[in-house]
């Protein structure tokens, strides 16, 4: 019965056109406003890598003076950063920061153009589980051996060598000589969890070298960089032994076991520097899973579930709309209803059959709210693009789809509920008798 | 088949109180045609929407086929209706979306047969009135005495013990009325039970058995010479 269901729905929506499509633009209205919204919260409050979210952590060390009246910071310093690597403790453990210079093609017909890079330590792209297209990542030999070894991304890749695989040629950056040992495939998580100082919804990094190159070729850092003590003396090492915080640092721990021994491991580390008179504050030292470093650092900004609401209620107007639109339509097939009573429909199957009919109506809203969305999506997307602002993670995937149309189904489904059941209690004899 | 003991239906309304059926009893057997008239407001109508379970009753006994059917929910009263009864409607209450193929088709369909003995049944109901050929044409684009041969059929195809004819000639010309009636003849001489509310007398007298109503109760009740008798 569901295919007739479907096809009696086809029939009533041309037996009424213009009824029906003001209720499927009603629908597609508050569905499209609403998607819009959904998907900009959908993507920057998603878990950005969800199968591992709960093994990847944030070392967070409060260095904060005493009386310090500022937020715990976000990145470590050197001295911290390479204490806890150099100790190994962890499953997998990565230092990194972001880094920019000038790279000149070796393609004489490409002019130098600036880029955004990535100085890594190896495990980063094990722990973040990084798609290779070509080539692979560098191990912790070449950390070591501070090779001068670079992985382009996808994009880079289509700009310097047309797509083509790269591994073994070599790049200039900083009038630095790299050679190419791998490419990355699209790969853009949002938010950029592994590090949100820098643009959490900004895109990835065009190359990838190993973390100590930025200090031996003294490449440009780029990104955050706070100073939670003047430091003395001038130059790179002076920068290295200051109170300065500008590195990420992220650790893979298996289970809360291991979580706990690390917590124990860093406040070990935390306590011995108190003893040479760093780490002033309360011990204050934390772990956050990829998940919880999200909420603690405010990457889903409250205005954009200020907006959920808000285009949840526009909904819920077009809800009401489609609500009274039904009413009218439902309750005029009085007469139809009446006459299938009489040829043997009980309530449950004139229920089912308008039912699907509302629901009918919602997945025609749904389709072309979901256009809406699109539209409107592609809107925010300039605007944001005046700003400079990388937006191409604001789209529509699959599961937005999915949930889009699901959503307008249902929802149109609910509010078709008293329509469909006043439409379903009519006396049919009496409309039987005046038809 | 049918028998109706003291059926009274009561409408009531904040100020008046209005018996449309008073204590009415009426025995149907099977194969009988049987006409209903009386004036407007007479409660004719109201007989026949309790007697095809579109209407409940205030107090009394209805038996259908036996069954007792003051207590049964709404699915089976549904059912019974699908199963037991044909409806024949002054204004057609053909589906105006719907070809005839498929408007003769709804009540098979609720009573869940197979397409391919539905199309069966369907292309047999329009052959029997006559309208194979227009089964893909919506109503309208027939005459109106097409259209009732196509309620007809409808009611028929599902083989239905009894046909509850609600002035099935009222919106036709004198002529085709003619026609429907000796239609429903030729229904009834191959056994199907009629019973129908009319105005029109002379269509009475060529039923049956005639019961005159007269304010919810039965007035008169007249039994004619046999439909064949009356036709020759």
């Amino acid at each position: 019965m569901f295919f007739y269901y479907l096809r009696l729905s086809a029939l009533s929506y041309k037996r009424n056109p213009i009824l029906s499509s003001l209720m499927v633009l009603a629908v597609a209205i508050g569905i499209g406003a609403y998607m819009v919204v959904f998907t900009l919260n959908y993507i920057i409050g998603g878990d950005p890598i969800p199968h591992k979210s709960d093994t990847l952590y944030h070392a967070q060390l409060d260095i904060r003076t005493l009386g310090q009246n500022r937020d715990v910071p976000r990145q470590l310093t050197y001295m911290d950063a390479s204490s806890l690597f150099d100790a190994q403790r962890a499953d997998r453990q990565t230092m990194t920061s972001k880094f920019s210079g000038i790279l000149e093609p070796s393609n004489p017909e490409l002019r130098p153009f600036s880029i955004n890079g990535r100085g890594t330590t190896s495990d980063f792209f094990t722990m973040f589980e990084v798609p290779f297209i070509y080539g692979n990542p560098w191990g912790s030999q070449e950390d070591a051996n501070q090779e001068q070894v670079a992985i382009l991304s996808k994009d880079m890749n289509e700009q310097l060598f047309g797509g083509l695989n790269s591994v073994g040629e070599t790049i200039q950056v900083e009038g630095n000589s790299f050679q190419i040992i791998g490419v990355i495939d699209k790969w853009n998580p949002v938010p950029k969890f592994y590090d949100v100082n820098n643009g959490p919804l900004d895109n990835g990094e065009e190359v990838y070298i190993p973390w100590s190159l930025i200090l031996s070729l003294e490449l440009p850092r780029a990104g955050n960089t706070n100073c939670f003590k003047a430091f003395e003396g001038e130059g790179l090492q002076a920068f290295l032994n200051s109170e300065c915080v500008w590195i990420q640092y992220w650790v893979e721990l298996t289970s809360l076991d291991a979580k706990a021994d690390y917590l124990s491991f860093i406040n070990d580390y935390t306590a011995q520097q108190k003893q040479i008179g760093r780490f002033e504050s309360e011990l204050n030292n934390k772990l956050f899973d990829v998940n919880e470093w999200l909420i603690e650092q405010e990457v889903q900004p409250d205005e954009t579930r200020i907006l959920v609401a808000l285009a949840a209620m526009l909904l819920a107007v077009c809800l009401l709309n489609t609500i009274g639109l039904l009413l009218s339509k439902f309750l005029g097939k009085a007469g139809e209803i009446g006459v299938r009573q009489a040829l043997g429909a009980h309530k449950g199957s004139l229920f089912l059959q308008h039912v699907i009919e509302a629901g009918f109506i919602g997945l025609l809203g749904g389709i072309l709210g979901l256009g809406f969305a699109a539209l409107g999506l592609r809107g925010i997307r300039y605007l944001l693009n005046e700003d400079q602002t990388l937006t191409e993670w604001i789209r529509l995937d699959p599961t937005v789809i999915g949930i889009t149309v699901a959503l307008a189904i249902v929802s149109t489904i609910i509010a078709g509920l008293y329509p469909i059941w006043r439409a379903c209690n009519i006396n049919p004899a009496i409309h039987l008798k005046t038809q | 088949m049918l028998k109706m003991n003291e059926v009274s239906k009561i409408f009531r309304t904040e100020l008046v109180e209005t018996r449309a059926l008073d204590k009415f009893s009426l025995t149907v057997d099977e194969g009988e045609f049987v006409t209903i008239t009386g004036p407007s407001g007479c409660g004719k109508t109201t007989f026949l929407n309790i007697a095809g379970l579109l209407e409940t009753f205030s107090t009394g006994q209805y038996l259908l086929d036996g069954v007792d059917v003051s207590q049964l929910k709404d699915f089976a009263r549904a059912k019974l209706r699908n199963e037991k009864i044909g409806f024949i409607f002054q204004s057609f209450n053909l589906m105006p979306d719907l070809n005839l193929f498929d408007n003769i088709d709804v009540p098979l369909r609720y009573r869940g047969v197979k397409t391919a003995e539905r199309k069966d049944r369907i292309e047999r109901a329009l052959d029997s009135v006559g309208l194979l050929a227009r089964k893909k044409h919506v109503p309208s684009q027939l005459s109106g005495g097409q259209q009732q041969r196509v309620a007809i059929a409808r009611a028929l195809v599902g083989n239905p013990l009894f046909l509850l004819a609600d002035e099935p000639t009222g919106n036709l010309d004198s002529n085709t009325a003619l026609g429907v009636m000796e239609l429903l003849n030729e229904i009834n001489e191959s056994g199907t039970t009629i019973i129908m509310v009319t105005h029109d007398h002379d269509l009475a007298t060529r039923s049956q058995r005639n019961i005159q109503i007269l304010d919810g109760r039965i007035h008169k009740e007249n039994h004619n010479k046999t439909t064949a008798a009356v036709a020759a």
